[in-house]
């Protein structure tokens, strides 16, 4: 099984709360305290990101029972966060135009149990070119991205 | 919840038919994908769950637009899906080797344990 088998499918639906380019941040007040930062060797380095790899592995094998059968034919992901994502196999769009299908994607988070899903437009070139969140209202809005992964727009 | 492949096959026939919105269709399937979440769905028959499962989730999402107004799969798209995924349905039966009434990791886990 390969972890990384999805390309161009990176692109999360705009469902976290990041902090974007253009948020404020406080001003201290008081002069800079300067800590010491321990240094982590190279060495340690690299075998905790072997260890986060492993678990990652692990939940995918613990987990895939449950959703893989379900909304992972088309292959799962284990991401960084801690949070696997089982892609649906695409259905296709027969209308000659750059738009080869869309799928459903189902993200479940290892340690809060949460999920959750929405649908994916991909182009014939595996991009993600539009997603369609799940939300709890029923209202549905597609975000569109351009064939180099660009916010367009939202209808 | 009680769930069949003449159902599913309905709900694809009434979509083309023009009987059904795909918007309506898509909310049908998203409450069996939840139904199914919970655990109360019950496929029948059984052993054609997979089948079911699968028109289910090609309804959800089956009114996924590429531009406003403009839907992502035409009627012949719609129209193919339900044969694939569907097959033949003749009185309640379906064209399908026996024996699948469970997911696949459930047959598994019986054969191991």
């Amino acid at each position: 099984m390969t972890v990384d088998s999805h390309h161009g499918v990176d692109v999360a639906p705009p469902l976290d709360n990041r902090v974007g380019a253009d948020a404020k941040f406080e001003r201290p007040t008081s002069a800079a305290v300067v800590v010491p930062i321990k240094q982590i060797s190279p060495a340690a380095s690299r075998s905790q990101h072997l260890l986060h790899e492993l678990v990652h592995q692990i939940d995918r094998v613990f987990f895939g029972p449950f959703f893989r059968e379900k909304y992972g034919r088309g292959g799962d992901k284990a991401l960084e966060n801690d949070r696997i994502r089982y892609y649906g196999l695409i259905q296709p769009a027969n209308d000659g135009g750059e738009l080869a299908g869309r799928r459903y994607v189902h993200e479940f988070d290892t340690l809060t149990g949460c999920t959750r899903g929405w649908h994916e437009t991909v182009d014939r070139a595996g991009n993600v070119r539009q997603v369609r969140p799940e939300r709890n209202d029923g209202t549905t809005r597609h975000y569109q991205f351009d064939n180099s992964g660009r916010y367009r727009g939202s209808w | 919840m009680h769930i069949d492949l003449q159902t599913v096959c309905r709900v694809f026939e009434d979509v083309l038919s023009g009987s059904m919105s795909r918007e309506q269709a898509d909310r049908w399937a998203y409450a069996v994908v939840q139904q199914e979440e919970a655990g109360v769905v019950t496929y029948a028959p059984p052993r054609e769950r997979e089948r079911i499962w699968a028109g289910v989730m090609y309804l959800y999402g089956v009114d996924t637009m590429k531009a406003p107004g403009e839907y992502l799969h035409s009627d012949d798209d719609i129209s193919a899906a339900m044969n694939a995924k569907l097959g033949e349905v003749v009185d309640g039966e379906a064209a399908m080797p026996r024996g699948l009434n469970q997911w696949p990791s459930q047959r598994l886990s019986g054969m191991i344990g």
